[in-house]
């Protein structure tokens, strides 16, 4: 697991403006054609691998907050563990190669900071990961788990439902693991086809007792982080693995919390409610402006930013007022969450719509390596969508 | 030349010497080996030395072709102290526990045999939903809690009530949760034997099995951070053992030096299914090393030796921040729950051997007896109190009415989401209009 992650970070970093630079020196020392030399079909867009299919936005800097300091999705998750384990001394982080930094980079330097019993590596295994820190939580230590990737949280699945979300409630709350957080990276990345793509919020919406949060952005995740690992509710917290270096901003160096179960307005507008949570967020603002420009459609932009328990009412109050809704996710469509808020707003707000709520998501295939510019939900599938209902 | 060589993997010692991890950094000349004459040591890293070099196992070579045999024919033997009939076989294991103590534990053995007639009975009457009895492994939960400090945490399965009524535990709390009356702790929300004691450092049993093997890790990790001075100990059963989440809690347990017993059940059934189809090597003792864990096998039946084990892995466990495994070995005279009936798959008459030749309860009478300690006529009145007391309660726990309904709806977070209130709104107005058709006159208003 730890090699593909480090091919896939590799994978990454060759994606970057470097490799360009790379290519042009071969170009000019004269090596033989063909060998390690950028034939002309790579300027041909189906050989070169796909740009990136958002493009991050960021927020104005924050000016309530302190001072900030400009860092990308994984600096600001540091930034937040940081914090929690300045502030709180029985905080602990663990999980499969936390120690070194973590393969995404996000526990950097916390060991030295913090000492070796406080980050440490597990053995491999996710149901212990996630039922050791229960256990930990069970005595009133701060917990914060992290699994690998999102699509390895399955083994731990049993602990997750039937154990952390049901432990205050089949004890009469005498007992509780609220101080435990899971954090896992989550989300296309471009290449990481069944296994490192996986967004896997529908499973976990379906259980009551545990709280599911999704940032956007820098800014967003390390409030949201520190919301998540001071909640007296066990928390998953899953991080867009595409954003970690892709998305930079100001985020301000002193914690700070973004509430849980709200979502946020980014954009205002009159004739359509767009819903999406994570990176997905970026793809939608985008498919505002396009309306905006190609259709004179004035959209209203939602970020969920909590899968459960959701902000129904920020959802439906905006759908009263513009009578459309389109929902997007990354993950299957069958049973993806975007089912639950459609289902929901229908019933909130059945007379108020004046065309069927739209979702646009993933297809009902795993996750494929070499389709998954055709498999996601892009800025024209949604933008096609929003059409569609619009011309109702 | 020199070779100055930073050694990537932090050396372990051997067990029962010093807990320091050794991180070896080999220079000619440097003092660190000859000081670590007791440690094994890490090979200096050179192609010219034919010893093995793997990072992952500390071993010679060897030129000869041979499987280990595993050792299933002659396991690893079974401790005890007491003979079946209760009399001690080396003095000097003799726990020598004072009267006070030995009748505690007799009396908290026989007062759990009583209370589990009762409830048994009761379930078959149709009083409560379901029961499980603990008959013949009282000595496996007594004789280990007797051998803890009462602030030690307590992850059990659901055979292990008897580690709560030797921590007093009153009977009125066992028959609440039963019944799931007002006076449940769990607020009714589990099925019967599901108890928790937050007071008692019992954590609330959850049907899915061996979940709690990690859990039970990760709070005696929690518990050495905090130099609590602390055990914890965690129970399961043979067929527990082959969860996942065993291995996953042994294995954490052992790489993060966790100060935790494991303290196995082996009945002999899992439900239905026999140790020989549970698994085929020698038992769950045996497993302990293969995790870098120390390991010991108990005569379950025999109470002191549970004592003597469980006290010596506490000790040790605090003292070293390691984990402990005990493998009790008994035999589960009872059915598996009030849902099973077990002369489906195994003889009266085998039952009929443990329960006469080889019970907990009688072989500590028997040592009462001899000590002087306990007569007939004890016996008889104890018998008769005991049962009397479990009948109050009883009646009592019958007579009490349900939690209200509301207590369906708090809990699942710590604080209610508006979502949740809506759901509890609606159900109050259905109960408002459809209410007859409810049990409501059973439930607090």
């Amino acid at each position: 697991m730890a090699f593909v992650a480090a091919a896939a970070g590799c994978l990454l970093r060759l994606r970057a403006a470097g490799a360009e630079r790379h290519w042009r020196r071969f170009r000019g020392v004269g090596l033989a054609r063909g060998f390690l030399h950028p034939s002309a079909t790579v300027e041909d867009a189906a050989q070169r691998r796909q740009v990136a299919h958002f493009t991050f936005q960021p927020d104005p800097e924050p000016r309530e907050y302190g001072q900030t300091q400009k860092m990308n999705l994984f600096q600001s998750i540091t930034s937040a563990l940081d914090n929690s384990l300045a502030k709180d001394p029985t905080a602990v982080i663990f999980g499969e190669d936390v120690a070194f930094g973590g393969v995404f980079r996000c526990t950097v330097g916390l060991r030295d900071k913090y000492g070796k019993d406080r980050v440490f590596n597990t053995p491999l295994c996710e149901q212990g990961i996630v039922g050791f820190g229960i256990g930990i939580a069970v005595t009133g230590a701060t917990a914060i788990a992290e699994i690998q990737f999102a699509d390895y949280i399955f083994p731990a699945f049993d602990q997750i439902v039937n154990e952390a979300a049901k432990y205050r409630y089949r004890s009469g709350d005498l007992f509780n693991c609220g101080s435990l957080t899971i954090r896992s990276p989550w989300g296309c990345v471009g290449h990481g086809a069944l296994y490192h793509s996986q967004s896997p919020e529908a499973f976990f919406a379906h259980c009551p007792g545990i709280k599911v949060v999704i940032p956007r952005s820098p800014f967003q995740a390390k409030g949201l982080l520190l919301s998540c690992i001071e909640d007296k509710n066990p928390c998953i917290f899953f991080e867009p693995k595409i954003l970690y270096r892709a998305a930079a901003e100001q985020v301000p160096i002193e914690p700070y919390n973004i509430p849980l179960s709200q979502a946020e307005v980014i954009q205002e507008g009159s004739d359509v409610t767009l819903v999406a949570w994570g990176t997905q967020v970026h793809v939608i603002r985008e498919v505002a402006s396009m309306a905006k420009e190609k259709l004179g459609v004035s959209c209203e932009v939602i970020d969920l930013r909590t899968i459960i328990p959701w902000d129904v009412d920020t959802v439906c109050k905006s759908v009263i007022k513009t009578g459309r809704l389109l929902i997007s996710h990354e993950a299957p469509l069958t049973g993806g969450f975007a089912s639950e808020i459609s289902s929901t707003v229908q019933e909130e707000c059945f007379l108020n719509l004046e065309a069927p709520i739209s979702r646009v998501c993933g297809y009902d295939t795993p996750f494929p390596h070499i389709f998954e510019p055709f498999y996601i939900p892009d800025k024209w599938k949604c933008y096609d969508a929003l059409r569609k209902m619009i011309n109702y | 030349m020199a070779v100055a060589i930073a050694a990537g993997r932090v050396w372990r010692p051997n067990r029962g010497l010093s807990q320091a991890a050794v991180l070896l950094l080999w220079r000619p000349g440097a003092r660190g080996l000859a000081r670590s004459h007791r440690h094994r040591q890490q090979q200096q890293f050179s192609s010219l030395d034919d010893k093995p070099q793997f990072p992952g196992a500390s071993a010679e070579f060897i030129d000869k072709l041979e499987f280990i045999q595993p050792n299933v024919i002659s396991g690893i033997p079974i401790y005890r102290v007491m003979d079946r009939q209760g009399q001690i076989i080396n003095p000097s294991e003799d726990p020598h526990l004072p009267k006070e103590k030995v009748l505690k534990l007799y009396k908290s053995m026989t007062l759990l045999n009583t209370m589990d007639r009762i409830l048994y009975e009761s379930q078959r009457q149709g009083r409560i939903s379901f029961y499980m009895t603990n008959y013949g492994e009282e000595g496996t939960h007594v004789g280990s809690a007797a051998a803890l400090d009462n602030t030690d945490l307590v992850f059990g399965q659901y055979r292990e009530a008897g580690v709560l009524m030797y921590r007093d535990y009153p009977l009125e709390l066992f028959m609440a949760q039963c019944y799931g009356n007002i006076s449940d702790l769990g607020k009714g929300r589990q099925m019967p034997v599901h108890y928790g004691c937050k007071e008692r450092h019992f954590v609330t049993i959850s049907s899915p099995l061996a979940t709690q093997i990690p859990q039970a890790v990760g709070a005696a990790y929690a518990a050495k951070r905090a130099n609590a001075n602390r055990v914890v100990i965690c129970y399961f059963g043979e067929g527990a053992a082959s969860e996942g989440d065993a291995h996953a809690g042994f294995n954490f347990a052992a790489t993060l030096e966790c100060p935790i017993i494991f303290f196995c059940r082996n009945n002999g059934y899992a439900i239905s299914t026999p140790t020989s189809e549970q698994y085929r090597g020698d038992g769950i003792a045996a497993r302990g090393p293969g995790y870098g864990i120390m390991s010991i096998r108990v005569d379950g039946n025999d109470v002191f030796a549970v004592y003597n084990a469980t006290k010596e892995a506490r000790r040790r466990a605090v003292a070293e921040n390691q984990p402990f495994l005990i493998e009790a070995m008994t035999y589960r005279i009872g059915h598996h729950s009030t849902s099973d009936d077990s002369s489906a798959y195994r003889s009266v008459d085998e039952v009929n051997y443990w329960d006469k030749q080889d019970h907990p309860i009688s072989r500590l009478r028997h040592y009462l007896l001899s000590q002087g300690w306990w007569d007939e006529e004890q016996e008889k009145a104890w018998r008769k109190q005991s049962r009397k007391k479990v009948m109050e309660a009883f009646e009592q726990a019958e007579r009490k009415p349900k939690p209200n309904p509301n207590l369906l709806f708090s809990d699942v977070y710590q604080e209610m989401p508006a979502q949740l209130r809506k759901q509890q709104e609606s159900l109050a107005r259905h109960l408002q209009t459809y209410g007859e058709h409810y049990p409501l006159e059973h439930f607090d208003k």
